[in-house]
């Protein structure tokens, strides 16, 4: 939605520009990208973006395992969601970059760690490329449509906020990012009708199991947690972790979340019928 | 043994002598004899296999393709509406490299709604990676079975394949039919050995989403299986004529080609008709020929190309229209033969289930004749179409 928010705030400009997401194959949590491109004539091109001149960065967890600049333009800025200044953030090279702590303000304005909006105040400062009362009105309009007027305004401070907190700088170069590692078999080695069974690459496991590889802790904002006091063990939360988590440890009569794989998506939280499970933040 | 059969008990009566192990079964005019037969030599212990009837023909593709990943000999067989209604599940199969097996009454595919003859049901899955072939007489129609199992389950090939039968006039007709003893067959249909099943011993992964990375790749390897079944169907028409006698050709079959000056191009049942109209014509002198489609899917361009090479026209008969002129065969002919010269034009007879009639057929000559002579002809011809003068 801050692509096409984005797009918009250009368009009403008078630019063109068009947004786009593409989704991995992960459920709801899992990292996802998004694109605009923004031209002052019609944008034909209707592939993805390889080279961009800014690179918005939602979740910082991400630049553990993601060289999210490597196709940065030498001139061009990151802009990431962290509580970091430029200065103190290794992006495998010196670049433009620009921080924002988008989750604080997101939690203290909106009262929830939707960083999306916030996140479009500092690409506001960082580029230039929109004005932030633009941004502000097409924000109003955009959520305020779906969500009501109020949410739209506070949407629209917060991405003010972020846009006056934004801290312009250059990143440090140090850590070596290795290329994430893909399995991308030939036509040939593909096994036949694409049936695996438990296997090992050069690029990790595949097959039955090979999901044990894919921590997806990192994508967690927060976490659960089970009051074992209020708990029935009506297992609604077993039953509706859509990961999987929870597991029963049976001859305790008991539950245990295993964290490496809670994506923090707050459905057993959610499903508790005697309000049992809290979200608390997982980082800060 | 000589039998006279219908070809939905022939067809029945080739799958079991393949001793297939599951059947999920769904009836459907005019394919239900066939399962029926099943269920009757499922009921009287002459066939040891999973009889499943199932709610709907979407369910037994869905069953046959998770019977077959787990390793069983699937069989089943339908028509028209029932083949449309499991079209999904056509697609799942394929380049899951599942060997079904699965015999389609050809039924015309409503609407209007009808019982009987037209190849719009199976033309609509052209493209879902079965392998299709057409039958013209009810031994071809037990024979075929047979090898497409062997077709199917070839380690280079691991393909479904659709041996599609002329709905009542072959699937209720009754004719003679030589049915090969258990042995034979057994000795030229090994057990099926996948490598890869579904097995908890073993877990496996088949059928898994997958995002763009590997898609390409997916339909490449299942566009080099079809690509290789057509040097599979050829070896094993070859070693099937070799040990019971019939030899149909493989991907096409010729009649009376040696020195024919125009040919047409048939399917089903009309090829058989077709023969005596051949003869007749011969017999006053007219230099005709006859090539027979047998495999639809792989489309054999080469082997038409080799076959048409010295004519002088060319007739191209379809029993089913692609509605935005001809026919799906004659399409794909004159895409095979492209760069070539002579004149190749549609028949569309039969739609419906018409009856395709020797006069018709004589037309199609005659029509094909005058195209060769550079006579002005109709690129598109309705054959006995209120309507249409031809
Ligand atoms: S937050 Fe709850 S429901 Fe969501 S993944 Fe974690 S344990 Fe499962
Ligand atoms: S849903 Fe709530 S009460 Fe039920 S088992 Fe989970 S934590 Fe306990």
């Amino acid at each position: 939605m801050a692509a096409q928010t984005l797009a918009e705030a250009a368009v009403n400009e008078g630019n063109y520009a068009v947004a786009f997401p593409f989704f991995g194959a992960e459920r709801r949590g899992a990292p996802v990208l998004a694109f605009t491109r923004i031209d002052s004539k019609k944008i034909f091109s209707k592939t993805q973006v390889y080279n961009p001149d800014c690179v918005v960065v939602l979740d910082d967890s991400l630049l553990d395992t993601i060289d999210v600049v490597s196709g940065l333009k030498p001139e061009g800025i990151a802009v990431i969601n962290s509580k970091e200044r430029p200065e103190d953030i290794d992006l495998g090279k010196i670049i433009n970059t620009a921080t924002v702590n988008a989750i604080s303000i997101a939690l203290e304005i909106l009262k929830a760690p939707i960083t999306n909006t916030a996140i479009l105040g500092a690409f506001a400062k960082a580029t230039g490329v929109v004005k932030i009362e633009s941004l502000e009105e097409s924000i109003k309009r955009k959520f305020g449509e779906k969500l009501g007027e109020k949410t739209g305004e506070r949407n629209a401070l917060a991405a003010r906020t972020a846009y006056e907190k934004t801290i312009i700088g250059k990143s440090r170069g140090i850590k070596k990012l290795e290329a994430r590692k893909q399995w991308l078999p030939t036509y040939q080695e593909m096994p036949v009708g694409g049936s695996l069974i438990e296997g090992k690459t050069d690029a990790g496991l595949i097959g039955p199991g090979s999901f044990i590889e894919n921590k997806v802790s990192g994508w967690a904002t927060y976490r659960p947690l089970r009051d074992r006091e209020k708990c029935v063990m009506c297992l609604l939360c077993w039953f509706y972790c859509p990961e999987g988590t929870i597991h029963r440890i049976s001859n305790r009569g008991d539950l245990m979340t295993n964290y490496d794989y809670c994506k923090g998506c707050g459905v057993c939280a959610n499903e508790c019928p005697v309000d049992a499970i809290k979200m608390v933040r997982a980082r800060v | 043994m000589k039998k006279v059969i219908t070809g939905d008990h022939a067809v029945a009566i080739g799958a079991k002598l393949c001793r297939v192990e599951v059947v999920p079964a769904y009836p459907i005019t005019p394919q239900t004899l066939i399962i029926e037969h099943i269920a009757d030599f499922v009921n009287d212990g002459e066939l040891d296999a999973k009889f499943l009837t199932m709610e709907s023909e979407h369910s037994v593709m869905s069953a046959a393709a998770a019977a077959s990943a787990a390793g069983a000999r699937v069989f089943t067989a339908t028509s028209s509406q029932g083949l449309a209604f499991m079209h999904e599940m056509l697609y799942a199969t394929a380049p899951l490299r599942l060997p079904i097996v699965m015999p389609d009454a050809s039924r015309t595919l409503g609407g209007p709604p009808g019982i009987w003859c037209e190849y719009n049901d199976s033309m609509g899955a052209r493209d879902s990676g079965w392998l299709q072939l057409y039958v013209e007489d009810n031994q071809e129609a037990l024979d075929m079975v047979i090898q497409s199992f062997r077709i199917a389950e070839d380690k280079r090939v691991l393909l479904p394949v659709m041996p599609c039968l002329d709905g009542f006039v072959l699937t209720h007709t009754v004719e003679p039919v030589d049915v090969p003893q258990q042995e034979e067959i057994d000795s030229f249909l090994p057990p099926y050995e996948p490598d890869i099943i579904l097995d908890t011993a073993r877990p496996a992964m088949i059928g898994t989403f997958m995002p763009p990375e590997y898609i390409m790749e997916m339909r490449r390897q299942t566009a080099g299986a079809v690509e290789s079944s057509k040097e599979v169907i050829q070896e094993i028409n070859s070693k099937f004529a070799k040990k019971f006698g019939r030899d149909y050709g493989g991907l096409i079959d010729t009649y009376r080609m040696d020195d024919a000056e125009i040919a047409l191009i048939t399917m089903g049942t009309v090829t058989s008709t077709s023969r005596e109209v051949v003869d007749e014509l011969r017999q006053k002198g007219e230099k005709v020929g006859l090539i027979k489609l047998r495999f639809f899917r792989p489309f054999p361009s080469r082997e038409l190309k080799k076959a048409v090479s010295k004519l002088s026209a060319l007739g191209v008969f379809d029993r089913s229209i692609s509605y935005h002129g001809g026919g799906q065969v004659y399409n794909e002919v004159r895409s095979a033969l492209f760069g070539m010269t002579i004149p190749v034009i549609n028949h569309l007879a039969g739609l419906g289930g018409r009856d395709v009639t020797k006069e018709q057929i004589m037309k199609m000559f005659e029509l094909t004749r005058k195209a060769a002579k550079g006579e002005k002809v109709n690129e598109i011809n309705w054959h006995d179409t209120r309507g249409e003068t031809v």
